[in-house]
């Protein structure tokens, strides 16, 4: 698993669950249909998975979000290979790819309730998602990616803007289950 | 011990004292004490006023269904709540409790006058008194009204708790933990379902609770009841006391608020006092069980008189004697055993007054054999006892009429009128309900969510009966999921099987008009109300009830509906179900603002989106604006200055040197693909084929009704790729309407969009030395001939990656630097540092409008409204005639949008110099009569910016031909004229916005 790199200090920490800033990502969207070969090909990533899937390969992480869509994770420097790479297939596979590595931030939540602290701000059923999948989803009103990375670590990539409310929520919420006697 | 609490009864343990005040009285009681319970055990019947008559009243339930025992509770400061249920509310050391509707005393009510008034506070009571005379409206009748409604005191103080939210997913959801609830749950785990079993009180059982005299499958009820418990525990069914099904919502969502502290002497950390849970289960069982029905009689309201399977509880769960000598009038059997349970505690029941002829020899036998007195065939005519009943006024009925009246002192009086299914959150589901003439009552029929209801909630009766159908129930529930469940049939002795009949108001000697027969206690609406109501008119239920307000208190009518219902039906000479049934709605009881808000309160109220420039800003002093979501800084004001002293200096610095500004809250999308241009033709009003590679253009958006709805400055970054700028406000909007077209409207185009709004930070320059700051900052060569007004272009700007905008929203020399979003401080840290010796001055967007609206710029939402076309605003330039379609082209054709005398964008200046006031009506003749008719309003109006003039924008009828006409704003005090002039009111050539010749350049460098 590509396992960003965390921020030292966690923003949050109880018995229930760590929460920390991931390092920064380089991330692009990458839109497109028809033959997916070319591309998975360039990428060297499986691109043809179910919705919701991922696929990793060296520091590349994929995930198909939309049946045209899919989020890249990747290095900074990485980020510029996957352009070039991409680039030449234009002219025959028209696609779209889209820096968006400043757009977003990434938390990491950890611990053994990390799932159940996820419930106060998601609607989804958390434990439906399997380890090593992935979700476009709402938390606390704000659209985000939920990457689930094991039964007890989860990530969650939101805009910038609404990271502090976000992560406002998810400190209140380690708390909240820290002091749960039962 | 006091008088009323019976030794080794009941599950209080009162060897774990506790104390409250009740009306700053204190008393005692024991863990698990109710503070109904505990006020009882101590003789305490009355404990508030009612609500119209401000009459005396007791608790006369002991659940959530109480509509009497209302008191506020008091712990601390801010922690106040009004209209708490005594009958609920768990006492804890230091409660403090009050009684409601009582002025100046629980015992003594000035009030209570309306009840010797009656008679004016008939149904509809304040459709017809407040009618007349016209002018006691406003000095008499509306205080009046006003100081008598509400129940309860508004808290006054912020609320220092705090609330949560979860959301849970389950298999099956059981809601009420009684013995069908119980039986459900376990049959439903039993196959490794996942299980959640809710319910409203302190502890699980329901009915065991009430009735442990019951043996289920050789074993004492309370001894089942706790070995169930744990075997549901050890299943891994998550099991939640204290916790109301409030609302059943579309697709099998419940939601259920769980109540963490309000039993707590010491609050702990951390812990929210209540939590609202979003529940999607698969299945959903309804075992909620039935709600006791009070008899309808003259005097049936006083403190004392309550309903007998509450008694039951009281005494069976709280060791607690609602009375001593206490007589029971009912028409079903169950309150029989009521009676022989007070009467084993001790107490020396009075009679059992039934109005049955018939009743099962073995019922009479035991209350022969415990040597209470019975009366068959009789009714209850009238009560006596100011604060606490003290006789029953009891006759025979006969086949004539009602006989003579017998007296029989008491303590109390335990009524049935029989059972009601408790369907609200079946009725919630829009199940359909049918009536049951044998029982008198609806039960559940069809319901279209995944959906099943078992026991007592569907009109089953004693304990065996309840097992065995929440087993079946849940087998269905577990089958529809695709699973087996199981349970195995229960036996029970001792249980207390039953049925009785319904009556409406009981017969009487005395006369019906004068009667005081509650129906609802709540909203003390009589049995006469109801029939008055239809004597007036009313046909259908619905109108009898808000003619009445029977049933719309807090309680919902748990206790009222079908009592008026029949009494309606029996005025209306027609079946119930003709007259119809009220729905429920949610929640199922009060519930408070705070479990609803759960997080979002206080700084957590609402996201608030900031940009990476935010805080220099805030550190430099900045006065915010909300625009949309984000907080934007209006203006920087100085020592001193106030909003337009600063926003004067911030106009002027900007137009003799250089201003910079934060634009990073403006919409950016990213359109890419082959079909990128004609997607954007398809949009956008304006046409885009012949814009180049590294220019850019403003982009207009219509509605297909042909008006504005956004508009923004576009760059053509290469020939497949556009960088779309919106609204600040309407970025997301915007992205919406164009994927929506896209997916469901042109599916065929080969063109994808994202959103870049938060990839990018974007710095605004402007003023005449902005060419001359950013030059030395990027390989960009920043002339007019290289790099012209409406130029775009990717580069460097301080050694960042960039996109370089040549644009201009200020009439000045412009450019908007978009650096990756986390460089953008970074970036405006060195514009800053660079700037100082050109003066350089941050502004915010006061001054952003001012500059704009003195170039007659418009900003959509303020300068429109939704109902102004290009045309309108003066923008007929933006519109591509020529293009074979784009969004609202139809739309512009329409008549009225084409029609002459449509409101049209102009300038206003003041006759006197004055600022004019933004959204005030225009006329054109300020001497016509009132009403005038009006002709506009201005859109925009600042004080003084930069050309010593204020100045405003307006829509005004006709406005583009009224050129030097004069038209009148009338305000409050004076009336002020102002001449209609174009828009722009600053360089209306446009020269200021060249970038000067390269002698000035070279200075520069």
């Amino acid at each position: 698993m590509n396992a960003p790199i965390l921020a030292e200090v966690p923003l949050a920490h109880s018995a229930a669950a760590t929460i920390r800033r991931a390092a920064p990502r380089a991330r692009a969207s990458l839109r497109l249909r028809g033959d997916l070969a070319p591309f998975e090909a360039a990428l060297g990533l499986t691109l043809s998975g179910r919705l919701g899937s991922r696929a990793d390969a060296g520091p590349r992480e994929g995930l198909r979000l939309g049946p045209d869509e899919w989020m890249l994770h990747t290095t900074p420097d990485d980020l510029a290979t996957v352009t070039s790479a991409l680039a030449p297939l234009y002219a025959d596979h028209p696609h779209s790819l889209v820096d968006v590595s400043g757009r977003e931030v990434t938390v990491v939540i950890e611990g053994p309730r990390a799932a159940e602290l996820l419930t106060i701000g998601c609607a989804r059923d958390i434990d439906a998602i399997p380890d090593g999948a992935a979700r476009r989803t709402v938390f606390d009103g704000a659209a985000v990616i939920l990457w689930r990375d094991s039964a007890t670590r989860f990530r969650i990539d939101v805009w910038n803007s609404f990271a502090p409310h976000l992560l406002d929520l998810l400190v209140i919420g380690t708390r909240e289950l820290a002091a749960e006697t039962s | 011990m006091s008088f009323y609490r019976v030794p080794g009864k009941g599950r209080v343990d009162l060897s774990r004292p506790v104390t409250f005040t009740f009306d700053g009285k204190t008393c005692a009681g024991g863990r698990g004490d109710t503070v109904a319970s505990a006020l009882l055990a101590q003789g305490t019947h009355l404990m508030g006023r009612s609500f119209k008559y401000h009459r005396p009243r007791g608790a006369v339930a002991a659940g959530s269904e109480e509509p009497n025992a209302l008191i506020g509770t008091r712990r601390g400061p801010g922690r106040f709540e009004p209209n708490t249920r005594a009958t609920v509310q768990e006492i804890y050391e230091g409660l403090q409790t009050r009684s409601q509707n009582t002025c100046p005393s629980l015992k003594f009510d000035v009030g209570a006058v309306n009840d010797a008034a009656y008679m004016l506070f008939s149904a509809g009571f304040y459709y017809k008194t407040f009618m007349w005379p016209r002018s006691f409206w406003d000095k008499v009748y509306e205080p009046f009204v006003r100081a008598a409604a509400g129940l309860g005191v508004c808290p006054s103080e912020e609320d220092p708790d705090h609330y949560a939210s979860r959301n849970l997913h389950c298999d099956v959801l059981v809601v009420g933990a009684g013995p069908t609830g119980i039986a459900a749950a376990r049959a439903a785990s039993a196959d490794g379902l996942c299980v959640v079993l809710v319910d409203e009180h302190s502890e699980a059982g329901g009915t065991l609770l009430s009735e442990p005299q019951a043996v289920i499958d050789g074993v004492p009820a309370w001894d089942w009841l706790a070995r169930e418990l744990a075997a549901l525990k050890d299943t891994g069914v998550k099991v939640m006391t204290r916790t109301t099904a409030i609302a059943y919502y579309h697709q099998n969502m419940v939601g259920l608020c769980e109540k963490l502290t309000d039993h707590l002497a010491q609050l702990p950390d951390d812990t929210p006092r209540e939590r609202l849970w979003r529940v999607r289960a698969g299945q959903v069982v309804l075992a909620q069980g039935a709600l006791e029905k009070p008899l309808v009689f003259h005097g049936n309201d006083r403190p004392g008189i309550m309903l007998a399977g509450s008694a039951q509880t009281y005494l069976n769960r709280y060791g607690v004697l609602v009375g001593r000598r206490p007589v029971v009038v009912t028409s079903h059997d169950s309150a029989w055993f009521a009676a022989f349970d007070l009467a084993d505690a001790g107490a020396q029941v009075q009679a059992i007054v039934d109005l049955r002829a018939d009743v099962p020899e073995a019922l009479m036998q035991q209350a022969r054999a415990r040597g209470i007195p019975l009366k068959l065939s009789h009714t209850a005519t009238a009560t006596r006892g100011r604060l606490r009943v003290k006789s029953i006024r009891v006759n025979p009925v006969t086949g004539t009429g009602v006989g003579s009246p017998e007296v029989i002192a008491c303590d109390a009086v335990l009524m049935s009128g029989g059972w009601t299914p408790s369907l609200h959150l079946f009725s919630h589901t829009r199940g359909k309900l049918a009536w049951d003439d044998d029982r008198t009552t609806f039960l559940p029929g069809e319901t279209p969510e995944a959906c099943v209801i078992a026991g007592a909630s569907r009109g089953l009766w004693g304990i065996k009966a309840a097992l065995n159908d929440g087993a079946a129930k849940a087998r269905e529930a577990a089958a529809a999921l695709g699973r087996a469940g199981s349970a195995p049939p229960y036996a029970v002795a001792q249980d207390r099987t039953g049925s009785g009949v319904s009556a409406r108001e009981l017969p009487t000697d005395l006369s019906p008009g004068r009667a005081k027969a509650f129906v609802d206690f709540q909203n003390d609406v009589t049995a006469k109300d109801l029939r008055l109501a239809v004597r007036e008119g009313m046909r259908s239920i619905e109108h009898v009830k808000r003619y009445t307000t029977n049933g719309m208190a807090t309680d919902q009518g748990k206790m009222s509906n079908i009592n008026g219902l029949n009494i309606a039906a029996d005025a209306l000479g027609r079946k119930q179900p003709q007259v119809g049934l009220t729905t429920f709605r949610p929640p199922y009881t009060p519930t408070t603002f705070g479990a609803f808000a759960g997080y979002h309160r206080g700084a957590h109220f609402e996201v608030t989106r900031k940009t990476r420039i935010d805080a220099w800003a805030e550190s430099h002093g900045a006065v915010f604006e909300p625009v949309g979501q984000w907080r934007r800084a209006r203006y920087f004001p100085q020592t001193g200055e106030t909003m337009d002293d600063a926003v004067r200096r911030e106009c002027a610095a900007t137009r003799a040197g250089v201003g910079i500004f934060d634009a990073s809250t403006l919409g950016k999308i990213e359109v890419v693909g082959p079909d990128a241009v004609e997607f954007m033709n398809r949009m956008y009003t304006n046409p885009w084929n012949r814009l180049g590679v590294g220019r850019c253009r403003y982009g207009l958006l219509l509605g297909e009704d042909g008006y504005i709805r956004d508009d923004g400055v576009i760059g053509r970054m290469g020939q497949d790729r556009f960088h779309v700028t919106t609204t600040t406000g309407g970025a997301a909007h915007v992205l919406n309407m164009m994927e929506d077209y896209l997916q469901t409207e042109w599916p065929d185009l080969n063109v994808w969009l994202t959103s870049t709004t938060e990839q990018w930070s974007t710095i605004a320059l402007n003023g005449p030395d902005a060419a001359k700051l950013l030059q030395p900052l990027t390989d960009v060569t920043l002339t007019e001939d290289a790099f012209p007004h409406m130029s775009c272009t990717t580069c460097t700007v301080a050694g960042m990656p960039a996109r370089l905008f040549r644009v201009s929203f200020t009439g000045e020399i412009g450019f908007e630097i978009n650096v990756p979003a986390p460089m953008g401080r970074a970036l405006w840290d060195t514009l800053w540092r660079a700037g100082q010796p050109l003066g350089i001055t941050a502004y915010g967007t006061e001054t952003m409008h001012v500059l704009r609206a003195e170039k007659g710029y418009i900003i959509v939402g303020q300068d429109t409204d939704g109902t102004v076309t290009p045309h309108d605003a003066g923008m007929g330039w933006a519109v591509g005639a020529q293009k074979p379609d784009f969004v609202g082209k139809r739309g512009l054709a329409r008549p009225d949008l084409v029609a002459e005398g449509r409101k049209q964008l102009v300038g206003l200046l003041t006759d006197d110099g004055s600022k004019l006031e933004e959204g005030a009506q225009i006329v054109f003749d300020p001497a016509q009569a009132i009403p005038m008719t009006m002709v506009g309003h201005v859109t925009s109006s600042y004080d003084t910016g930069t050309t010593g003039a204020s100045i405003a924008l307006a829509l005004v009828a006709g406005g583009h031909a009224r050129l030097g006409e004069t038209v009148h704003i009338p305000m409050p005090d004076r009336t002020i004229a102002a001449r209609i002039v174009p828009t722009v009111f600053v360089d209306p050539d446009n020269a200021r916005i060249r970038i000067p010749a390269p002698e000035t350049e070279g200075a520069a460098a």
